[in-house]
C-alpha cells in the first residue's frame, strides 16, 4: 500500500526533493514513521515509553490499528501495513531511551 | 463475514452493497477496499460517549484521486449507498474517522496526500485531502521556504482541508482557518467537479488569490455540510516575520477572565496582537504540564476549587494562562512590546517570556503552535482523566469579560453536577471567541460515559438557551447541535441538499442535514 508520489511543484523557490523527502507524503522507512508519528507522544512526555520495553511486534501492530484509550487508531491509508512492520520491529528491537 | 451479521447502509440489501463494493474494486483495487471487521477497526475508534456500534462502518474504501471518487459516486448513486468522506480523520472528541450514521462507507481520502504547488512569491499552497500538517511543514523545511501555516493542536496527524471544512482554528494571525483558505475543489454527488471561486475558469491563475469570483460564492457551503467531496484546497501561507516574540501572561484569580478579555480585546481588534489568542484555565495547562489528577483528587466526582489553588501554587501555574505572540520586525515588536507589558501591569498579570518560559512542557508547546510547528503536545490533556473518553463543548461566546464568565460559571456548574472538571480555554477570533472545553470521562467506565452524554446534552441546551450556539460539534450531537439554529435554516439546508444530492448520498446526517 505504498504510494510513489512525486507530486510537488514549486514556483519561483526551492528546488524538487526526491520521494525520501518527508513532504513528499511517502514514509521512507519505519524510523521515518517513528520519527513523524509516534515520537510526538511516546517521546514527548505525553504517551508511555516504548522504546527499550521488548513490546512484541504483534501487539504494536494491533493498538496502532485498534487504538487504545487515547491512543488514536491509524489507518492503512496512514501507515501502510509494510510501513507498520517496520516501526513496530523497530520500537521491539530498541535499546531504552538515554533520557527519561 | 456473513450477511447475517455486517453492518449495512440503511435500506441497502447485502446483495446490492455487495455488487457496488465489486464494482468500487474495480476502481480502486481490491487492497484499497476493506469490508471486514478486523480491518475496519481504526475507522471505528472514537472518543465520544456513545456506542461504537453507532459509528461503526459497513467499508472503507481509499481513492487515490479524484478521477476514482468521481467513478465511486457514480457507483454510489447507482445502489443508494451512502459515503463518509474523511481527510486524514483526526478529528479526535468530534468523531474522528468514524461516519456520522452507522453502516455508511467511509471514503478515505488520506492517500491523496499532493502538494499540488506552493507559490513562494504569494505565499499560496494548493494540497490534497491527505496532506498532514507534518508533512506541509517538513515540506516547507526541505525547500528552504520561510512560509508559516496556522494548524490546530493535533497537528502533526491531522491537516488543513478536514480541519478547515469543518471549520477548526489554529492559533497563528491566520488561526481563522476557512477565512484563510482560497478557493476549492469539490466532487459533487453526481460526479460533476466544481471548482470555485476563480477556479471555475479556464486557464486563470487566480485560483489561489482571489477567493470571490464572480456570482455567488459557494466556498462557504462546503464547509460543516455534506454537498460535496473536497478533494482541493488552496491556502494561505504566512511570511515568517523577522521577529517572533511569544508570551505568555498569568492571571491568579478565576474572575480575573473579565478584566483579561476587556484589556486583550482591542489589541487584537486592532492587530497589535496579531493571532488568535488563547486563554488557558488551569486545568487545560496542568495536564499539559503534565500534572497528576491522582496526586490532587480521590474518589469520584469534580475537582474542588482548592485542589486547583492548589495546583497553581504547586506548579506555578495561573488561574488563567494568556498566549499570544508579536509577529514583525524588531522595531515594531519593540514598541509593541511596551504596550503589552503596560496591559499586564494594569491588570495584575505575570508575564513568561520564551527565555523565561524554558523547560515548561505546557508553554513549550504553545509556542510552536503559535508559529505553525505541528506537535501534539495538547494530547496531554487525555491523561488527566484517563480512559479515552473526550467529547468537545464548543460555545462561541462574545469578546467580552461579562459573557466569558458567564460562560465560563455555567459550563462550570453543569460539569460540577455529573462529576466533571471544567477543562476549558478560550481561542480569541477577532470579535469572538471559541470557548472550548475538553469534556474529559473514562470510557471504559459507562456511568461516566452516560454521564458525559448527559453533561454534554445538558450544556448544549441550557447554553443554546441563552442564545449561545456551537462552533463546531462531534458526530453524536450533529443532529440536536442543528436542531438550535432553528427550523428555517434547516429547511434551506434541507433543500439545497435535494438540489445537490437528490440520492442523500453523501455523509446523510453530517451537521444535522439529511433528505
Amino acid at each position: 500500500m505504498r504510494a510513489n508520489r512525486l507530486a510537488c511543484l514549486v514556483i519561483g523557490a526551492g528546488a524538487m526533493l526526491g520521494a525520501a523527502g518527508a513532504g513528499a507524503g511517502q514514509w521512507r522507512d519505519g524510523a521515518q514513521v517513528y520519527e513523524k508519528v509516534c515520537a510526538h507522544c511516546h517521546e514527548a512526555n505525553v504517551g508511555p515509553v516504548l522504546k527499550g520495553r521488548q513490546l512484541p511486534q504483534v501487539y504494536i501492530e494491533r493498538v496502532v490499528r485498534h487504538g487504545n484509550r487515547a491512543m488514536p487508531s491509524f489507518r492503512p491509508s496512514e501507515i501502510d501495513d509494510a510501513a507498520l512492520a517496520e516501526v513496530a520491529q523497530l520500537i521491539g528491537a530498541s535499546a531504552p531511551l538515554t533520557k527519561e | 463475514m456473513s450477511s447475517n451479521n455486517r453492518v449495512l447502509p440503511k435500506g441497502v440489501t447485502a446483495g446490492d452493497f455487495d455488487k457496488a463494493m465489486q464494482e468500487i474494486r474495480a476502481i480502486v483495487g481490491a487492497e484499497y477496499v476493506l469490508v471486514d471487521e478486523e480491518p475496519l477497526a481504526p475507522y471505528n475508534k472514537i472518543m465520544v460517549p456513545v456506542a461504537d456500534a453507532q459509528h461503526a462502518p459497513s467499508a472503507a474504501v481509499m481513492p487515490d484521486g479524484v478521477e476514482q471518487v468521481r467513478k465511486i459516486m457514480k457507483v454510489a448513486n447507482t445502489y443508494r449507498v451512502p459515503v463518509y468522506p474523511i481527510s486524514t480523520g483526526k478529528n479526535i472528541g468530534y468523531g474522528s474517522a468514524a461516519p456520522v450514521e452507522r453502516g455508511q462507507i467511509v471514503l478515505d481520502l488520506r492517500r491523496m496526500n499532493r502538494i499540488i504547488e506552493v507559490d513562494a512569491e504569494l505565499c499560496t499552497a494548493l494540497v490534497e485531502p491527505g496532506v498532514t500538517y507534518q508533512q506541509l511543514y517538513d515540506y516547507l523545511q526541505e525547500h528552504n521556504l520561510p512560509l508559516w501555516f496556522s494548524c490546530p493542536a493535533p497537528s502533526a496527524i491531522a491537516g488543513p482541508v478536514g480541519n478547515m471544512v469543518d471549520r477548526g482554528v489554529g492559533y497563528t494571525p491566520y488561526g481563522e482557518h476557512f477565512m484563510f483558505s482560497c478557493g476549492m475543489e469539490v466532487v459533487l454527488a453526481d460526479g460533476e467537479v466544481l471548482r470555485t471561486g476563480m477556479g471555475a475558469m479556464e486557464n486563470s491563475n487566480t485560483w489561489q488569490v482571489f477567493k470571490w469570483g464572480y456570482g455567488p460564492t459557494l466556498d462557504g457551503i462546503f464547509t460543516q455540510s455534506n454537498y460535496g467531496i473536497v478533494t482541493k484546497m488552496g491556502m494561505w501561507l504566512m511570511p515568517a516575520p523577522p521577529d517572533f516574540r511569544p508570551f505568555c501572561i498569568q492571571y491568579p484569580n478565576e474572575t480575573d477572565i473579565t478584566k483579561i478579555v476587556d484589556a486583550l480585546r482591542p489589541l487584537r481588534i486592532a492587530m497589535v496582537i496579531p493571532n488568535a489568542v488563547v486563554i488557558a484555565h488551569t486545568l487545560w495547562e496542568a495536564p499539559c504540564t503534565p500534572v497528576k489528577r491522582s496526586d490532587y483528587v480521590t474518589g469520584q466526582g469534580a475537582i474542588s476549587d482548592d485542589a486547583v489553588l492548589k495546583i497553581q501554587a504547586d506548579h506555578g501555574i495561573g488561574a488563567w494562562n494568556v498566549y499570544a505572540g508579536l509577529y514583525g520586525t524588531k522595531e515594531t515588536n519593540d514598541a509593541n512590546w511596551k504596550i503589552i507589558e503596560a496591559v499586564a501591569a494594569a491588570t495584575g498579570g505575570k508575564i513568561i517570556t520564551e527565555e523565561a518560559s524554558r523547560g515548561s512542557q505546557a508553554l513549550q508547546y504553545r509556542f510552536d503552535l503559535m508559529k505553525g510547528k505541528p506537535n501534539l503536545g495538547e494530547f496531554g490533556l487525555y491523561n488527566w482523566r484517563g480512559g479515552g473518553g473526550s467529547i468537545w463543548f464548543a460555545p462561541v461566546s462574545q469578546a467580552k469579560g461579562s459573557e466569558t464568565l458567564k460562560q465560563m460559571k455555567m459550563a462550570k456548574e453543569i460539569l460540577g453536577k455529573y462529576g466533571f472538571d471544567y477543562v476549558g480555554e478560550f481561542i480569541v477570533g477577532w470579535r469572538d471567541m471559541h470557548h472550548v472545553i475538553d469534556l474529559l470521562y473514562d470510557r471504559s467506565d459507562d456511568t461516566q460515559t452516560k454521564n458525559a452524554y448527559a453533561c454534554y446534552d445538558e450544556l448544549l441546551h441550557t447554553f443554546a438557551k441563552e442564545g449561545y450556539g456551537m462552533y463546531r460539534a462531534s458526530t453524536a450531537f450533529a443532529e440536536k447541535v442543528a436542531a438550535t439554529y432553528g427550523p428555517v435554516k434547516r429547511d434551506v439546508e434541507k433543500r439545497l441538499k435535494q438540489a445537490l444530492d437528490p440520492n442523500n448520498i453523501i455523509a446523510p446526517g453530517r451537521c444535522g442535514i439529511s433528505l
